[in-house]
């Protein structure tokens, strides 16, 4: 019966640890592609539209500026707007619109899920030696 | 080993398993299809519609693939490429704010992904399926809705980027709606799939 009750709270831990892996995985990258710094966060297009009609470009020099949550302008980027039409900056590059789980932006998840799957392991293990042991001493 | 040992170890190897398996888990709807559509970025419709005036898009619906999203404003990120909408569950697209809004005379570029692991599917996660003539709405913030009809499809090798054809001048209004494609290996997507068209009508 003693038996019964450990192999089931062995398998109950098991079980728990085991779900715990995809928490990790989530956690350690919240957001992968963004960029670190707050201003290059993309701007949401409910925010104020007023700075990108303006068809002279502004004196102030955007890197220059403070980082701030509210200024939608990413670091070092130019302010012109295109007023008429065309593209005013063309971007170098191609777009990263595919975010993978094994892209060098979330390359920390699969470390995450190895080591829960090795805790996992070693928790099993764990349980195993105590059962028998308990079998051993004839508990 | 005794039975039971044995029972535990297998649970325990189980348990490990699907602790490994649910890392993958959001991937199963990716495709990596090589095959590319016709290259030409020319417009379905021939017919020329009037141009817009200036209003930035606030959404985006593509009935051709289940699309109707909110648009958000990108920019160029630090490095000098074009900024993508943040991975999250409620993917959204993105207008690049550097490029015409659409339906202004010149190339309109909106960006999306195909995928956003570890949430799955991207809200671009079928463009590759629009065909000549799909039709594409846009809302823009002035309650005007511009619809444009699919051109073309292309699929391109992120290093051979068309940069000329998706951001050059153009003389009538078009959009670009870009996302990634073609073989997925662990550092992302090789290529990138675009979809041209051009303005067709326009509604208040």
């Amino acid at each position: 019966m003693r038996r019964t009750v450990l192999s089931a709270m062995a398998l109950a831990c098991t079980a728990v640890l085991a779900g715990t892996v995809p928490a990790f995985a989530d956690g350690a990258t919240p957001s992968p592609t963004v960029p670190a710094t707050a201003t290059a966060v993309p701007a949401p297009s409910e925010e104020p539209t007023s700075p990108s009609q303006s068809a002279v470009p502004s004196p102030i020099d955007e890197s220059t500026r403070p980082s701030e949550s509210t200024v939608p302008t990413p670091i070092a980027e130019p302010t012109e707007m295109p007023s008429d039409g065309q593209v005013s900056v063309v971007p170098s590059g191609a777009p990263d619109t595919g975010v993978t789980a094994g892209s060098s932006q979330s390359g920390g998840e699969g470390g995450l899920i190895g080591g829960g799957a090795a805790a996992v392991l070693v928790a099993g293990g764990v349980a195993v030696f105590v059962v028998r042991r308990r079998r051993a001493t004839g508990a | 080993m005794t039975p039971l040992s044995r029972r535990a170890f297998v649970a325990a190897a189980t348990a490990s398993l699907l602790a490994g398996c649910t890392g993958d888990r959001e991937n199963r709807t990716t495709t990596a299809r090589g095959s590319s559509a016709p290259s030409s970025s020319s417009s379905a419709s021939g017919k020329p519609a009037r141009p817009l005036g200036r209003s930035v898009p606030v959404g985006l619906r593509i009935p051709a693939i289940d699309v109707d999203t909110p648009v958000m404003r990108l920019g160029l990120a630090p490095d000098g490429t074009v900024q993508v909408p943040p991975v999250a569950a409620d993917d959204r697209a993105g207008w690049y704010r550097h490029s015409p809004t659409p339906g202004q005379v010149g190339p309109s570029v909106i960006l999306g992904h195909v995928t956003v692991d570890p949430y799955g599917d991207g809200v671009f996660r079928h463009l590759e399926r629009l065909r000549r003539g799909d039709r594409i709405e846009v809302r823009l913030e002035n309650g005007t809705t511009a619809e444009f009809a699919v051109g073309s499809l292309r699929n391109v090798a992120k290093a051979n980027f068309p940069v000329d054809d998706v951001y050059g001048d153009v003389d009538r209004p078009e959009l670009r709606l870009i996302t990634c494609g073609g073989p997925r290996t662990a550092d992302g997507y090789l290529n990138n799939v675009i979809a041209f068209a051009a303005l067709s009508s326009s509604r208040s």
